[in-house]
Protein backbone atom coordinates (compact mmCIF):
# COMPACT_ATOMS: atom_id res chain seq x y z
CA UNK A 1 0.00 0.00 0.00
CA UNK A 2 1.27 3.42 -0.99
CA UNK A 3 0.22 6.25 1.29
CA UNK A 4 -2.08 7.84 -2.45
CA UNK A 5 -4.58 5.16 -1.46
CA UNK A 6 -5.16 5.81 1.67
CA UNK A 7 -5.42 9.61 1.02
CA UNK A 8 -9.25 10.43 0.53
CA UNK A 9 -10.39 6.76 2.06
CA UNK A 10 -13.44 7.04 3.93
CA UNK A 11 -12.64 6.71 7.97
CA UNK A 12 -15.76 5.03 10.08
CA UNK A 13 -15.68 5.19 14.20
CA UNK A 14 -15.85 1.65 15.66
CA UNK A 15 -19.61 1.52 15.41
CA UNK A 16 -19.74 2.39 11.72
CA UNK A 17 -20.49 5.74 11.91
CA UNK A 18 -18.51 7.39 8.93
CA UNK A 19 -16.45 10.61 10.41
CA UNK A 20 -15.24 12.09 7.45
CA UNK A 21 -11.94 11.71 5.14
CA UNK A 22 -7.92 10.66 5.67
CA UNK A 23 -6.80 14.37 4.56
CA UNK A 24 -3.19 14.11 5.14
CA UNK A 25 -0.56 11.73 7.23
CA UNK A 26 1.51 12.69 9.92
CA UNK A 27 4.96 11.45 10.34
CA UNK A 28 7.65 12.00 13.18
CA UNK A 29 11.21 11.85 12.21
CA UNK A 30 12.57 9.71 15.73
CA UNK A 31 13.82 6.82 13.62
CA UNK A 32 17.36 5.81 12.70
CA UNK A 33 18.00 6.63 9.32
CA UNK A 34 17.62 3.35 6.57
CA UNK A 35 20.29 5.47 4.96
CA UNK A 36 22.60 8.34 3.42
CA UNK A 37 20.56 11.22 2.81
CA UNK A 38 17.27 9.16 4.28
CA UNK A 39 15.30 10.56 7.08
CA UNK A 40 13.43 8.09 9.52
CA UNK A 41 9.72 8.32 9.40
CA UNK A 42 7.24 7.02 11.46
CA UNK A 43 4.28 6.93 10.63
CA UNK A 44 1.77 8.77 14.22
CA UNK A 45 -1.80 8.70 13.00
CA UNK A 46 -4.46 10.33 10.02
CA UNK A 47 -5.44 13.25 9.85
CA UNK A 48 -9.42 12.97 8.90
CA UNK A 49 -11.17 16.05 7.96
CA UNK A 50 -15.20 15.50 8.71
CA UNK A 51 -16.15 18.09 5.01
CA UNK A 52 -13.47 17.73 2.74
CA UNK A 53 -10.57 15.09 1.25
CA UNK A 54 -8.94 18.53 -0.11
CA UNK A 55 -5.46 19.91 1.01
CA UNK A 56 -5.12 22.10 4.28
CA UNK A 57 -2.09 23.88 2.68
CA UNK A 58 -0.96 23.62 5.83
CA UNK A 59 -3.19 25.38 7.97
CA UNK A 60 -3.98 22.70 10.17
CA UNK A 61 -0.46 22.62 11.81
CA UNK A 62 -0.26 25.67 13.47
CA UNK A 63 -2.85 28.95 13.64
CA UNK A 64 -1.58 31.20 11.26
CA UNK A 65 -4.26 33.46 9.92
CA UNK A 66 -2.83 35.16 7.03
CA UNK A 67 -3.81 36.04 4.26
CA UNK A 68 -6.96 37.12 4.52
CA UNK A 69 -9.39 35.61 3.15
CA UNK A 70 -7.18 32.29 1.89
CA UNK A 71 -6.85 31.28 5.66
CA UNK A 72 -10.03 31.44 6.83
CA UNK A 73 -11.65 29.87 4.14
CA UNK A 74 -9.18 27.12 4.68
CA UNK A 75 -10.05 26.73 8.17
CA UNK A 76 -13.72 26.53 7.53
CA UNK A 77 -13.73 24.07 5.33
CA UNK A 78 -11.75 21.72 7.30
CA UNK A 79 -13.27 22.52 10.20
CA UNK A 80 -13.81 19.95 12.91
CA UNK A 81 -10.66 18.28 11.36
CA UNK A 82 -8.54 15.68 14.16
CA UNK A 83 -5.70 13.53 14.34
CA UNK A 84 -5.85 9.78 15.07
CA UNK A 85 -3.06 7.87 16.49
CA UNK A 86 -1.44 5.11 14.62
CA UNK A 87 -2.53 3.25 17.59
CA UNK A 88 -6.20 3.88 17.45
CA UNK A 89 -6.80 2.49 13.54
CA UNK A 90 -8.05 -1.21 13.42
CA UNK A 91 -8.34 -1.44 9.67
CA UNK A 92 -6.47 0.30 7.29
CA UNK A 93 -7.94 -0.75 3.84
CA UNK A 94 -7.49 0.69 0.64
CA UNK A 95 -10.79 1.84 0.32
CA UNK A 96 -12.07 2.57 4.03
CA UNK A 97 -9.99 3.53 7.26
CA UNK A 98 -11.67 1.82 10.05
CA UNK A 99 -10.45 3.20 14.22
CA UNK A 100 -10.71 1.01 17.24
CA UNK A 101 -13.22 1.18 20.26
CA UNK A 102 -12.29 4.13 22.39
CA UNK A 103 -10.05 5.86 20.27
CA UNK A 104 -9.28 9.80 20.97
CA UNK A 105 -10.18 12.45 18.49
CA UNK A 106 -6.32 14.81 18.84
CA UNK A 107 -5.77 18.05 17.84
CA UNK A 108 -4.22 18.30 14.40
CA UNK A 109 -2.16 21.60 15.47
CA UNK A 110 1.28 21.22 15.98
CA UNK A 111 2.73 22.18 19.69
CA UNK A 112 5.45 25.04 19.65
CA UNK A 113 6.26 26.59 16.08
CA UNK A 114 7.28 22.52 14.93
CA UNK A 115 9.11 22.25 12.16
CA UNK A 116 7.96 21.81 8.74
CA UNK B 1 32.38 48.31 -6.07
CA UNK B 2 32.00 44.43 -6.54
CA UNK B 3 28.76 44.33 -4.35
CA UNK B 4 27.41 47.44 -7.18
CA UNK B 5 28.89 45.53 -10.14
CA UNK B 6 26.86 42.47 -8.95
CA UNK B 7 23.56 44.31 -8.93
CA UNK B 8 24.15 46.29 -11.99
CA UNK B 9 24.65 43.00 -13.79
CA UNK B 10 21.22 41.53 -11.78
CA UNK B 11 19.40 44.47 -13.43
CA UNK B 12 20.70 44.30 -16.51
CA UNK B 13 20.17 40.62 -16.65
CA UNK B 14 16.63 40.92 -16.01
CA UNK B 15 15.99 43.98 -18.32
CA UNK B 16 17.23 41.74 -21.26
CA UNK B 17 15.93 39.07 -19.85
CA UNK B 18 12.05 39.98 -19.71
CA UNK B 19 11.34 39.78 -23.11
CA UNK B 20 10.98 36.73 -24.84
CA UNK B 21 9.06 35.90 -28.05
CA UNK B 22 5.42 35.97 -26.09
CA UNK B 23 5.91 39.84 -25.15
CA UNK B 24 7.63 40.42 -28.98
CA UNK B 25 4.90 38.76 -30.76
CA UNK B 26 1.94 39.66 -28.43
CA UNK B 27 3.21 43.73 -28.06
CA UNK B 28 3.63 43.95 -31.73
CA UNK B 29 0.31 42.38 -32.76
CA UNK B 30 -1.26 44.42 -29.71
CA UNK B 31 0.25 47.56 -31.00
CA UNK B 32 -0.22 47.38 -34.66
CA UNK B 33 -3.98 46.59 -34.30
CA UNK B 34 -5.08 48.84 -31.29
CA UNK B 35 -2.11 51.64 -31.24
CA UNK B 36 -1.09 51.98 -27.62
CA UNK B 37 -4.94 51.53 -26.27
CA UNK B 38 -3.83 47.89 -24.34
CA UNK B 39 -0.53 49.43 -23.30
CA UNK B 40 -2.05 50.06 -19.71
CA UNK B 41 -2.05 46.14 -19.67
CA UNK B 42 2.10 45.94 -19.74
CA UNK B 43 1.59 48.06 -16.35
CA UNK B 44 -0.16 45.97 -14.95
CA UNK B 45 0.98 42.79 -16.22
CA UNK B 46 4.82 44.12 -14.98
CA UNK B 47 3.68 44.57 -11.73
CA UNK B 48 1.76 41.53 -11.00
CA UNK B 49 5.03 40.10 -11.85
CA UNK B 50 7.47 41.71 -9.58
CA UNK B 51 5.02 40.67 -6.97
CA UNK B 52 5.28 37.18 -7.77
CA UNK B 53 8.71 37.03 -8.50
CA UNK B 54 9.27 38.31 -5.01
CA UNK B 55 7.29 36.35 -3.04
CA UNK B 56 8.67 32.87 -4.85
CA UNK B 57 12.38 34.67 -4.73
CA UNK B 58 11.77 35.22 -0.65
CA UNK B 59 10.08 31.83 -0.82
CA UNK B 60 13.40 29.99 -2.42
CA UNK B 61 15.64 32.21 -0.28
CA UNK B 62 14.81 31.57 3.08
CA UNK B 63 13.00 28.29 2.63
CA UNK B 64 15.64 27.00 -0.07
CA UNK B 65 12.49 25.38 -1.75
CA UNK B 66 11.55 26.07 -5.22
CA UNK B 67 7.90 26.68 -6.12
CA UNK B 68 7.18 22.75 -7.77
CA UNK B 69 8.69 21.65 -3.86
CA UNK B 70 6.12 24.52 -2.28
CA UNK B 71 3.27 23.43 -4.51
CA UNK B 72 3.26 19.17 -4.40
CA UNK B 73 3.91 20.12 -0.73
CA UNK B 74 0.71 22.34 0.05
CA UNK B 75 -1.73 20.72 -2.46
CA UNK B 76 -0.55 17.15 -2.02
CA UNK B 77 -0.14 14.40 -4.67
CA UNK B 78 -3.68 14.42 -6.72
CA UNK B 79 -4.57 18.70 -6.95
CA UNK B 80 -0.43 19.01 -7.32
CA UNK B 81 -0.03 16.36 -10.25
CA UNK B 82 -3.01 18.25 -11.49
CA UNK B 83 -1.47 21.57 -11.27
CA UNK B 84 2.03 20.12 -12.65
CA UNK B 85 0.06 18.95 -15.28
CA UNK B 86 -1.09 22.03 -16.38
CA UNK B 87 1.80 23.39 -15.81
CA UNK B 88 4.05 21.45 -17.33
CA UNK B 89 2.13 21.49 -20.43
CA UNK B 90 1.93 25.39 -20.97
CA UNK B 91 5.62 25.54 -20.61
CA UNK B 92 6.30 22.63 -23.14
CA UNK B 93 4.17 25.20 -25.80
CA UNK B 94 6.37 28.21 -24.50
CA UNK B 95 9.39 25.90 -25.08
CA UNK B 96 8.18 25.06 -28.22
CA UNK B 97 7.39 28.60 -29.58
CA UNK B 98 10.71 29.70 -27.94
CA UNK B 99 12.62 27.33 -30.40
CA UNK B 100 10.85 28.44 -33.29
CA UNK B 101 11.24 32.26 -32.21
CA UNK B 102 15.46 31.36 -32.27
CA UNK B 103 14.69 29.19 -36.14
CA UNK B 104 12.30 32.66 -36.99
CA UNK B 105 15.04 35.15 -36.18
CA UNK B 106 17.92 32.93 -37.90
CA UNK B 107 15.44 32.85 -40.99
CA UNK B 108 15.40 36.61 -40.51
CA UNK B 109 19.65 36.86 -40.53
CA UNK B 110 20.31 33.94 -42.92
CA UNK B 111 17.33 33.55 -45.41
CA UNK B 112 17.21 29.79 -44.81
CA UNK B 113 13.74 28.36 -44.16
CA UNK B 114 13.30 28.25 -40.36
CA UNK B 115 12.46 24.67 -40.47
CA UNK B 116 15.81 23.99 -41.43
CA UNK B 117 17.05 25.97 -38.23
CA UNK B 118 14.59 24.31 -35.93
CA UNK B 119 16.81 21.00 -34.97
CA UNK B 120 20.47 22.98 -34.63
CA UNK B 121 18.75 25.82 -32.66
CA UNK B 122 17.22 22.87 -30.07
CA UNK B 123 20.64 20.85 -30.48
CA UNK B 124 21.98 24.35 -29.30
CA UNK B 125 19.53 24.59 -25.92
CA UNK B 126 20.39 21.65 -25.04
CA UNK B 127 24.25 21.72 -25.64
CA UNK B 128 24.31 25.02 -23.29
CA UNK B 129 22.15 23.49 -20.50
CA UNK B 130 23.95 20.92 -20.71
CA UNK B 131 27.80 22.36 -20.41
CA UNK B 132 27.40 26.09 -19.57
CA UNK B 133 27.43 27.30 -15.99
CA UNK B 134 24.15 28.75 -14.51
CA UNK B 135 25.46 31.87 -14.02
CA UNK B 136 27.23 32.63 -17.38
CA UNK B 137 24.31 31.18 -19.54
CA UNK B 138 21.57 33.81 -17.89
CA UNK B 139 23.94 36.90 -17.86
CA UNK B 140 25.01 36.33 -21.76
CA UNK B 141 21.69 35.87 -22.93
CA UNK B 142 20.50 38.98 -20.72
CA UNK B 143 23.20 40.83 -21.49
CA UNK B 144 22.63 40.06 -25.17
CA UNK B 145 18.85 40.74 -24.84
CA UNK B 146 19.47 44.24 -24.33
CA UNK B 147 20.18 44.99 -28.07
CA UNK B 148 16.07 45.08 -28.08
CA UNK B 149 16.70 48.74 -26.62
CA UNK B 150 17.09 49.31 -30.29
CA UNK B 151 12.68 49.30 -30.28
CA UNK B 152 12.80 52.31 -28.01
CA UNK B 153 16.00 54.13 -30.07
CA UNK B 154 13.22 53.37 -33.20
CA UNK B 155 10.45 54.58 -31.77
CA UNK B 156 12.19 58.19 -31.37
CA UNK B 157 13.60 57.81 -34.96
CA UNK B 158 10.60 57.27 -36.23
CA UNK B 159 9.33 60.84 -34.55
CA UNK B 160 5.50 60.15 -34.15
CA UNK B 161 3.37 62.70 -32.49
CA UNK B 162 3.79 62.00 -28.88
CA UNK B 163 0.80 63.31 -28.24
CA UNK B 164 -1.21 61.16 -29.34
CA UNK B 165 0.95 57.93 -28.81
CA UNK B 166 -0.38 59.29 -25.07
CA UNK B 167 -3.59 60.33 -25.60
CA UNK B 168 -4.28 56.68 -26.59
CA UNK B 169 -2.34 55.33 -23.73
CA UNK B 170 -4.05 57.33 -20.96
CA UNK B 171 -7.39 57.42 -22.26
CA UNK B 172 -7.57 53.99 -23.25
CA UNK B 173 -10.62 53.27 -25.59
CA UNK B 174 -11.52 50.18 -28.35
CA UNK B 175 -10.66 51.47 -32.04
CA UNK B 176 -13.48 51.50 -33.79
CA UNK B 177 -12.28 48.62 -36.22
CA UNK B 178 -12.15 46.40 -33.30
CA UNK B 179 -14.73 44.97 -30.66
CA UNK B 180 -14.75 44.99 -27.09
CA UNK B 181 -14.61 41.10 -26.90
CA UNK B 182 -11.44 41.07 -29.11
CA UNK B 183 -9.87 44.03 -26.77
CA UNK B 184 -10.03 41.92 -23.71
CA UNK B 185 -8.99 39.44 -25.82
CA UNK B 186 -5.76 40.76 -26.07
CA UNK B 187 -6.16 42.38 -22.90
CA UNK B 188 -5.43 38.87 -21.71
CA UNK B 189 -2.85 37.75 -23.96
CA UNK B 190 -0.85 40.60 -23.15
CA UNK B 191 -1.33 40.00 -19.51
CA UNK B 192 -0.35 36.34 -19.99
CA UNK B 193 2.74 37.46 -22.23
CA UNK B 194 3.79 39.41 -19.38
CA UNK B 195 3.42 36.96 -16.88
CA UNK B 196 4.46 33.72 -17.97
CA UNK B 197 4.15 31.30 -15.37
CA UNK B 198 7.65 29.92 -16.40
CA UNK B 199 9.83 33.19 -15.35
CA UNK B 200 8.63 32.62 -11.48
CA UNK B 201 9.28 28.40 -11.94
CA UNK B 202 13.16 30.04 -13.57
CA UNK B 203 13.37 32.42 -11.05
CA UNK B 204 12.64 30.67 -7.97
CA UNK B 205 14.90 27.67 -9.04
CA UNK B 206 17.45 30.28 -10.35
CA UNK B 207 17.29 31.29 -6.56
CA UNK B 208 18.19 27.76 -5.50
CA UNK B 209 20.89 27.24 -8.39
CA UNK B 210 22.68 30.18 -7.00
CA UNK B 211 22.56 29.32 -3.38
CA UNK B 212 20.65 32.69 -2.49
CA UNK B 213 20.36 33.11 1.65
CA UNK B 214 18.11 35.47 3.37
CA UNK B 215 21.18 38.21 3.48
CA UNK B 216 20.72 38.01 -0.65
CA UNK B 217 17.25 39.47 -0.20
CA UNK B 218 17.86 43.01 -0.96
CA UNK B 219 19.49 42.49 -3.61
CA UNK B 220 17.27 40.46 -5.67
CA UNK B 221 14.45 43.01 -4.44
CA UNK B 222 16.23 45.17 -6.59
CA UNK B 223 16.83 42.93 -9.34
CA UNK B 224 12.89 43.08 -9.87
CA UNK B 225 11.49 46.37 -9.04
CA UNK B 226 14.25 47.55 -11.11
CA UNK B 227 14.54 45.28 -13.90
CA UNK B 228 10.77 44.17 -14.53
CA UNK B 229 9.94 47.36 -15.14
CA UNK B 230 12.70 48.59 -17.28
CA UNK B 231 11.84 45.28 -19.28
CA UNK B 232 8.50 46.02 -19.36
CA UNK B 233 9.14 49.66 -21.16
CA UNK B 234 11.21 47.48 -23.61
CA UNK B 235 7.74 45.51 -24.16
CA UNK B 236 6.06 49.33 -24.38
CA UNK B 237 8.12 49.73 -26.99
CA UNK B 238 7.90 46.95 -29.52
CA UNK B 239 4.35 47.81 -28.87
CA UNK B 240 4.64 51.62 -29.69
CA UNK B 241 7.09 50.82 -32.97
CA UNK B 242 4.32 48.69 -34.53
CA UNK B 243 1.27 51.69 -33.52
CA UNK B 244 3.32 54.35 -35.53
CA UNK B 245 4.12 52.39 -38.62
CA UNK B 246 2.02 49.63 -39.15
CA UNK B 247 -1.30 50.54 -37.69
CA UNK B 248 -1.46 53.53 -40.30
CA UNK B 249 -0.30 51.30 -42.69
CA UNK B 250 -3.15 48.44 -42.33
CA UNK B 251 -0.44 45.70 -41.91
CA UNK B 252 -1.12 42.59 -39.32
CA UNK B 253 1.42 41.15 -37.22
CA UNK B 254 1.63 37.55 -38.51
CA UNK B 255 5.79 37.49 -38.94
CA UNK B 256 8.86 38.18 -37.07
CA UNK B 257 10.01 40.45 -40.31
CA UNK B 258 6.69 42.57 -39.58
CA UNK B 259 7.79 42.86 -35.96
CA UNK B 260 11.28 44.64 -36.95
CA UNK B 261 10.20 46.47 -40.10
CA UNK B 262 9.77 49.87 -37.70
CA UNK B 263 13.29 49.43 -36.44
CA UNK B 264 14.76 48.89 -40.12
CA UNK B 265 12.14 51.69 -41.17
CA UNK B 266 13.68 54.20 -38.69
CA UNK B 267 17.64 53.07 -38.14
CA UNK B 268 18.34 51.23 -41.39
CA UNK B 269 20.83 48.57 -41.46
CA UNK B 270 22.58 48.80 -38.28
CA UNK B 271 19.08 48.78 -36.24
CA UNK B 272 18.04 46.17 -37.83
CA UNK B 273 21.31 43.89 -37.28
CA UNK B 274 20.52 45.10 -33.14
CA UNK B 275 17.07 44.15 -33.47
CA UNK B 276 17.86 40.40 -34.94
CA UNK B 277 20.99 39.92 -32.18
CA UNK B 278 18.40 41.05 -29.53
CA UNK B 279 15.89 39.04 -30.48
CA UNK B 280 18.31 36.02 -31.15
CA UNK B 281 19.54 36.38 -27.61
CA UNK B 282 15.97 37.07 -25.76
CA UNK B 283 14.12 34.15 -27.67
CA UNK B 284 17.30 31.76 -27.05
CA UNK B 285 17.62 32.82 -23.59
CA UNK B 286 14.00 32.30 -22.76
CA UNK B 287 14.61 28.94 -24.52
CA UNK B 288 17.17 27.87 -22.18
CA UNK B 289 14.57 29.27 -19.05
CA UNK B 290 12.04 27.45 -20.31
CA UNK B 291 13.40 24.24 -20.61
CA UNK B 292 15.40 24.35 -17.63
CA UNK B 293 11.96 25.27 -16.14
CA UNK B 294 10.61 21.81 -17.33
CA UNK B 295 12.79 19.73 -15.72
CA UNK B 296 12.96 22.03 -12.63
CA UNK B 297 8.75 21.51 -12.14
CA UNK B 298 9.03 17.72 -12.97
CA UNK B 299 11.75 17.08 -11.11
CA UNK B 300 10.62 19.33 -8.03
CA UNK B 301 7.68 17.87 -8.11
CA UNK B 302 8.59 13.77 -8.55
CA UNK B 303 11.73 14.69 -5.80
CA UNK B 304 14.60 14.31 -8.21
CA UNK B 305 17.82 15.29 -7.67
CA UNK B 306 18.21 18.63 -9.57
CA UNK B 307 20.02 21.87 -10.82
CA UNK B 308 22.88 22.58 -13.06
CA UNK B 309 24.91 23.28 -9.93
CA UNK B 310 24.98 19.22 -9.87
CA UNK B 311 26.87 17.48 -12.84
CA UNK B 312 24.18 16.06 -15.65
CA UNK B 313 25.32 12.67 -13.92
CA UNK B 314 24.11 13.38 -10.22
CA UNK B 315 20.71 14.73 -11.88
CA UNK B 316 19.91 12.34 -14.55
CA UNK B 317 16.13 12.52 -14.91
CA UNK B 318 15.84 16.49 -14.65
CA UNK B 319 18.85 16.65 -17.81
CA UNK B 320 16.86 13.42 -19.44
CA UNK B 321 13.76 15.26 -19.15
CA UNK B 322 14.49 18.53 -20.84
CA UNK B 323 15.98 16.11 -23.57
CA UNK B 324 12.81 14.80 -24.03
CA UNK B 325 10.77 17.78 -23.73
CA UNK B 326 13.40 19.36 -26.02
CA UNK B 327 11.90 16.83 -28.88
CA UNK B 328 8.44 16.93 -28.51
CA UNK B 329 9.01 20.86 -29.08
CA UNK B 330 10.95 19.94 -32.00
CA UNK B 331 8.09 16.86 -33.09
CA UNK B 332 5.60 19.68 -33.28
CA UNK B 333 7.70 22.08 -35.24
CA UNK B 334 8.67 19.68 -37.71
CA UNK B 335 4.51 19.30 -38.27
CA UNK B 336 5.42 22.72 -40.04
CA UNK B 337 3.15 24.56 -37.17
CA UNK B 338 3.44 28.01 -37.03
CA UNK B 339 5.55 29.43 -34.09
CA UNK B 340 3.72 32.71 -34.43
CA UNK B 341 0.77 31.02 -34.05
CA UNK B 342 2.03 28.50 -31.33
CA UNK B 343 2.88 31.85 -29.67
CA UNK B 344 -0.33 33.48 -29.28
CA UNK B 345 -1.40 30.72 -27.61
CA UNK B 346 0.80 30.17 -24.99
CA UNK B 347 0.59 33.48 -23.98
CA UNK B 348 -3.24 32.95 -23.27
CA UNK B 349 -3.23 29.74 -21.72
CA UNK B 350 -0.12 30.74 -19.93
CA UNK B 351 -2.84 33.34 -18.03
CA UNK B 352 -5.34 30.35 -17.60
CA UNK B 353 -2.56 28.15 -15.60
CA UNK B 354 -1.46 31.19 -13.54
CA UNK B 355 -3.87 31.19 -10.47
CA UNK B 356 -2.51 27.63 -9.91
CA UNK B 357 1.04 28.23 -8.96
CA UNK B 358 0.34 31.92 -7.71
CA UNK B 359 -2.23 31.05 -4.63
CA UNK B 360 0.44 28.29 -3.05
CA UNK B 361 3.13 30.82 -3.24
CA UNK B 362 1.01 33.61 -1.29
CA UNK B 363 -0.07 31.12 1.03
CA UNK B 364 3.72 29.62 1.93
CA UNK B 365 5.17 33.57 1.85
CA UNK B 366 2.46 34.08 4.78
CA UNK B 367 3.84 30.98 6.49
CA UNK B 368 6.30 31.97 9.40
CA UNK B 369 7.09 28.39 10.13
CA UNK B 370 8.56 28.47 6.66
CA UNK B 371 9.38 32.18 6.19
CA UNK B 372 10.58 32.87 10.02
CA UNK B 373 10.42 37.07 10.04
CA UNK B 374 10.02 37.45 6.41
CA UNK B 375 6.85 36.39 5.52
CA UNK B 376 4.58 39.21 3.50
CA UNK B 377 3.73 42.54 4.98
CA UNK B 378 0.62 43.43 4.84
CA UNK B 379 0.77 46.13 2.16
CA UNK B 380 2.36 43.16 0.18
CA UNK B 381 -0.33 41.00 1.08
CA UNK B 382 -3.23 43.82 0.03
CA UNK B 383 -1.46 44.10 -3.08
CA UNK B 384 -1.19 39.92 -3.59
CA UNK B 385 -5.10 39.56 -3.20
CA UNK B 386 -5.76 42.15 -5.54
CA UNK B 387 -3.68 40.47 -7.87
CA UNK B 388 -5.15 36.89 -6.95
CA UNK B 389 -8.48 38.34 -8.25
CA UNK B 390 -7.70 39.66 -11.71
CA UNK B 391 -5.40 36.83 -12.17
CA UNK B 392 -8.58 34.93 -11.66
CA UNK B 393 -10.81 37.11 -13.71
CA UNK B 394 -8.04 36.26 -16.82
CA UNK B 395 -7.98 33.21 -16.10
CA UNK B 396 -11.56 32.49 -16.40
CA UNK B 397 -12.44 34.62 -19.14
CA UNK B 398 -9.53 33.80 -21.31
CA UNK B 399 -10.91 30.50 -23.03
CA UNK B 400 -14.61 31.93 -23.37
CA UNK B 401 -13.40 35.11 -24.81
CA UNK B 402 -11.11 32.75 -27.20
CA UNK B 403 -14.05 30.76 -28.09
CA UNK B 404 -15.93 33.80 -29.29
CA UNK B 405 -13.13 36.01 -30.76
CA UNK B 406 -12.11 33.09 -32.67
CA UNK B 407 -8.31 33.47 -30.46
CA UNK B 408 -8.87 37.27 -31.32
CA UNK B 409 -9.60 37.02 -35.76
Amino acid sequence: MILTDVLGSRVYGPDATYLGRVADARFVLDQPPPGQLLAGARLQGLIVSPHSAGSFMGYERNNVNRPWPWAQLLKWWHRGSFLVLWADIKVMGPETVTLREGFSAHDPGLEGAGTA
Amino acid sequence: MKRLLGVALGILTAIGGFVDIGDLVTNAVVGSRFGMSLIWVVGVGVIGICLYADMSGRVAAVSGRATFEVIRERLGPRAGLANLGASFFINLMTVTAEIGGIALALQLVTSVHHLLWIPLAAFAVWLVIWRVRFKIMENVAGLLGLCLVVFGVALFLLNPDWGQLAGQALAPAVPQTENAAVYWFYAIALFGAAMTPYEVFFFSSGAVEEGWKTKDLVQSRINVLAGFPLGGMLSVAIAGCAAVVLLPAGIEVTSLSQIVLPVAEAGGKLALAFALVGILAATFGAALETTLSSGYTLAQFFGWSWGKFRSPVRAARFHLSMIVCLLVALAVLATGADPILITEYSVVFSAVALPLTYLPILIVANDPQYMGTNVNSRTINVAANIYLLIILAASLCAIPLMIITGAGA
